[in-house]
């Protein structure tokens, strides 16, 4: 233990500088230790509420002691960036993002989890965290007959890296592909030159690797000039509005509010009833980030004999987060203490036969951990349980 | 005590395509980050807990261009007192021999108890410079050591063999170690020894101090290429089960059960 | 015509694997460049030593003494020292073995020797020597020329030339050592044997071992279960040691064990140059991995590439069936 605080205007002024003012703002109330989900786990102490006052003191990440820089490290880089807390916060401040500032330096100096080194060193050469060859980005459209976009289409569709890499998610960009086509919707991939949006790897603090992802998507976007992307993961859907500053002037669309508009126009019509019980998790980034609640469940409840549930209490703006986010899916945390654990037992208690999801990391997530767990719960993409209810 | 690392920045190529660049010579290097060479952090942490008991300094050397001065600064955060490059791009191309006759030059005049290095370098794997600095310096050393213990004035230092076996010396002070990957759990750099470290001084050391002339290498690259494939295994194709089933057919087949 | 040395390996009153390696890498050499192959023993007792190796050198001159009863650099330095001063060889051979690894850069720098450490291949090319080396954590190879000198000194890497039955006429020579005893400032004191857990990987046939591709620690169980389903166990290569998951003596390869099974399924190994020399020798060798360039594929009888945690539960549930149809 470490007696009385040092204060060090210093590192504070290090941390403002690079992106964390909004700690200025925090008045240590305690609403976002409240908010917090890892605080759901008993023998977890996240003490959010002192981030902030740390940091004006300059009092973070500040031991010479061996273990307790690591202790003060790690708590550093718990947080999986669900907001929660920023949603609660009276004050508004967003708090993963000022971790992220204090992340960005210790990044710089090599200090930070082991277990992603690799995956920011993949991400940065080969353009997806799994280090998959980009030559083979479009695989999983190749039969599919979808063109590569070149401008006389009028949307790009943006899978991403799980999508287009991994073997359970290709499932969901077919699933998708094939809707919109359906739907009569002109859009074409851009594939192989198609680099990773970068959100986790910014999270986490790696913000040299998230401005060459910027740098590449960017260049491609302008060279093939592309004015409306759909994307799969929310995660893309985010950033590319929030953290692309060349993307202003384009409309950037997550595939629940195509397909929502695609039913409100007719195009598509589930006819086929989806008997099963089906519960909705609102995935952080889509629901308490970018505001969607109500199109995910209204195209699921357009859908015959679809009974769509809802976990009590934890829904919407209180979902509780898959443990993904912000590079959380390749951590290395003790198996009692993830927050994918507590989900599943709230879901499990619906009695859904199907879990909903509109990401690509809850997907990831839940899958691993219904297995793991032996929970016998289907998980498939919202476009996965709208494409098997259309008809012929 | 008085204590020095060797450390040397290289591109993280273990999970990358690693491609041959126009001079035939080099790899295409600007979509590879770079780090400390993985069983350097290793050498560096063991230096810094070896300061940390005995008390004294540890400077860190690295030979690179002004890049490696990044890798310097990450480890003045994490514990060295003093950091100095000598400038890589003043002597041309470098193999193991005159990396270590770099080193020497600029060590042999400062204190020095014990010397880290880590025990391979993952770009060119040569894997020498370490006991090759040793015997330009006239000092002892142990190499692949994943143990070191200091009793009095004996260091017992225990050097990785074959098949899980050790071997057990008992050395003497001055000594270079060249240290395997796992011995030790490399620390985090804090904010204050980052703030610290980025206004540190590092020395910077080129042809004008050291004579070039004097520095032979023994050998020089020829070319890289592409390893030749050898006898590829059959790589099974199709859906996981026909996957599955495939293996299940050579499993019985061959009797493996 | 200078000759072609190569330094004989032991360890505990043993030869080992590299040093007919290596004398089938000298025999190449002497053959090209028309010269005689050369085996130098230091060893204490060394009759067992160098019967093992009679009639695969044309000479082995032996130095007997106390000293050289277990491996110590700074001996071995001063005992090749003085031979190689008396007899001036082409090229000495050394393995690129903890016991090489040791030992040739501090002699190559001591007597002004080009060396090369950790080759593939070696050959002449002219007057020169050029070499192969494996650089990049093994994604490149790469052609080395040594500078132009009388003599030079290489370490051989374990597994790139197969051992050759030959029988050559051997004289065999005695000298003395220059040594007698161990200097102070490094004494060898003992081996010490890695502690031996509850399972022995050395005895087992069939092995399930994993490799970084299985990402943390919380996936091994998986593993175990389907490494033990199917009548195996479970070992792996060194960055999962590393990393604390498995103790030691789990670990295949160069520093920890090795193993011939007559089943060895590799998941998420990449297959660095330091595993394959652990479990080369294993009858059927499968191998998954997400990557189609690992080298691993190259060891490999049967590959897959895809995700090992989609392949695990497949491939348990036919070997198992596999097992039912035979019992």
């Amino acid at each position: 233990m470490r007696g009385i605080i040092n204060i060090n205007p210093e590192i504070r002024d290090a941390i403002l500088e690079s992106g964390g003012d909004d700690a200025i703002k925090c008045y240590s109330c305690g609403r976002c230790m409240a908010a917090c989900p890892w605080n759901l786990i008993d023998d977890l102490d996240y003490t959010t509420y002192r981030f902030c006052q740390r940091i004006k003191l300059g009092a973070i990440v500040d031991s010479e002691a061996k273990e307790d820089i690591a202790a003060d490290t790690d708590e550093v880089f718990r947080c999986i960036g669900c907001d929660s807390c920023r949603h609660e916060c009276p004050r508004g401040v967003n708090l993963s993002d000022v971790l992220r500032a204090v992340r960005r330096i210790l990044v710089d100096y090599d200090s930070y989890p082991a277990e992603l080194k690799g995956v920011i060193s993949r991400l940065y050469s080969s353009g997806n965290p799994l280090g998959e060859s980009s030559a083979k980005r479009a695989d999983w459209a190749k039969d599919l007959g979808i063109p590569h976009f070149d401008g006389t289409q009028e949307f790009v569709y943006f899978p991403c890296c799980l999508p287009a890499y991994d073997a359970r998610l290709k499932l969901v960009a077919e699933a998708t592909a094939s809707l919109l086509t359906k739907a009569g919707i002109s859009f074409g991939i851009i594939g192989e030159e198609e680099f990773c949006c970068g959100e986790a790897v910014r999270r986490v603090g790696a913000e040299k690797v998230f401005q060459s992802a910027v740098n590449n998507n960017t260049r491609v976007f302008q060279k093939f000039n592309v004015k409306n992307v759909i994307t799969t993961s929310p995660h893309c859907f985010k950033t590319f509005q929030t953290d692309y500053p060349a993307f202003s002037d384009i409309q950037i669309m997550h595939v629940v509010q195509v397909l929502h508009q695609c039913l409100a126009d007719g195009k598509l019509k589930p006819e086929r009833p989806f008997k099963k019980k089906v519960v909705y998790h609102d995935p952080c980034t889509l629901g308490r980030q970018m505001g969607i609640y109500d199109q995910p469940r209204e195209l699921l409840q357009s859908i015959p004999e679809l009974n769509l549930v809802e976990v009590p209490v934890f829904n919407r703006e209180f979902s509780v987060c898959c443990g993904a986010g912000a590079m959380g899916l390749w951590r290395d945390w003790p198996q009692d203490q993830r927050l994918v654990k507590i989900r599943t037992e709230q879901i499990f208690a619906t009695g859904a036969d199907v879990l909903c999801v509109a990401c690509p990391y809850c997907l990831q997530m839940f899958e691993e951990n219904f297995k793991s767990m032996n929970v016998d719960i289907e998980v498939m993409d919202i476009s996965e349980i709208l494409f098997s209810s259309l008809g012929q | 005590m008085d204590i020095i690392a060797c450390i040397k920045r290289v591109p993280q190529t273990a999970e990358a395509d690693v491609k041959i660049d126009s001079s035939g010579k080099d790899i295409v290097k600007d979509r590879l980050q770079f780090d400390m060479n993985e069983s350097d952090t290793y050498a560096l942490e063991e230096a810094i807990l070896l300061k940390e008991k005995f008390s004294g300094s540890l400077t860190v050397i690295s030979v690179g261009t002004f890049d490696a001065e990044d890798t310097l600064r990450i480890a003045l955060a994490k514990g060295a007192d003093n950091a100095i490059r000598i400038k890589a791009e003043d002597f041309g191309e470098l193999d193991g021999y005159k990396t270590a006759q770099l080193l020497k030059a600029v060590i042999k005049d400062l204190k020095h108890d014990a010397i880290f290095t880590g025990c391979i370098a993952t770009d060119d794997y040569y894997s020498q410079v370490g006991v090759t600095l040793a015997e330009l310096l006239g000092m002892p050393h142990a190499s692949l050591v994943t143990k070191i213990e200091i009793d009095g004035n004996t260091v017992h230092a225990y050097r990785e063999l074959e098949g899980g076996l050790l071997e057990h010396l008992a050395m003497s002070l001055p000594a270079l170690f060249t240290i395997q990957t796992g011995i030790n759990e490399p620390r985090y750099a804090s904010l204050i020894a980052i703030r610290r470290a980025a206004k540190k001084e590092i020395k910077v050391i080129g042809k004008e101090e050291i004579n070039a002339e004097d520095i032979v290498s023994f050998s020089s690259l020829e070319k890289l290429f592409t390893p030749p494939v050898g006898e590829r295994a059959e790589i099974l194709s199709g859906t996981l089960d026909e996957i599955g089933t495939r293996v299940q057919g050579i499993v019985k087949e061959k009797g493996l059960l | 015509m200078a000759e072609i040395f190569a330094l004989v390996e032991h360890r505990q009153g043993a030869v080992r694997d590299i040093t007919y390696e290596l004398l089938t890498c000298g025999r190449k050499l002497a053959t090209a460049q028309n010269t005689k192959l050369t085996a130098l023993v230091f060893a204490s007792p060394a009759d067992k030593i160098v019967e093992s190796i009679q009639e695969r050198a044309d000479r082995i001159i032996v130095m007997e003494h106390g000293v050289f009863e277990n491996f110590n650099a700074e001996i071995y330095q001063l005992a090749l020292r003085d031979i190689l001063e008396k007899e001036k060889p082409h090229v000495t051979l050394i393995g690129h073995t903890a016991f090489g690894y040791d030992l040739c850069p501090a002699l190559g720098a001591e007597m002004g020797i080009p060396f090369a450490t950790d080759c593939l291949d070696i050959e002449f090319t002219g007057s020169r020597l050029r070499v192969t080396r494996s650089v990049y954590d093994g994604k490149l190879d790469a052609h080395v020329l040594l500078k132009e000198h009388t003599s030079y000194l290489v370490t051989l890497r374990s597994g790139c030339f197969t051992p050759e039955e030959v029988s050559l006429a051997t004289e065999v020579v005695k000298q003395e050592s220059p040594v007698t005893e161990q200097p102070e400032y490094r004494k060898f004191v003992d081996y010490i044997e890695a502690a031996v857990g509850e399972v022995d990987i050395t005895k087992a046939d069939i092995i399930v071992s994993v490799g970084r591709g299985i990402k943390e620690q919380a996936n091994l169980p998986v593993m175990e279960e389907f490494a033990t389903a199917i009548g195996g166990v479970l070992s792996c290569s060194r960055p999962v040691v590393d990393a604390g998951w498995l103790p030691k003596d789990r670990q295949v390869g160069s520093s920890g064990k090795t193993v011939k099974p007559k089943l060895y399924i590799a998941l998420g190994i990449s297959g660095a140059f330091q595993h394959i020399v652990g479990m080369k020798g294993a009858d059927t060798i499968i191998a998954v991995n997400k990557d189609p360039n690992a080298p691993i594929f190259n060891e490999a009888d049967y590959g897959i590439v895809e995700d090992l945690f989609k392949v695990v539960p497949v491939l348990k549930e036919k070997i198992l069936d596999a097992k039912k149809l035979k019992g």
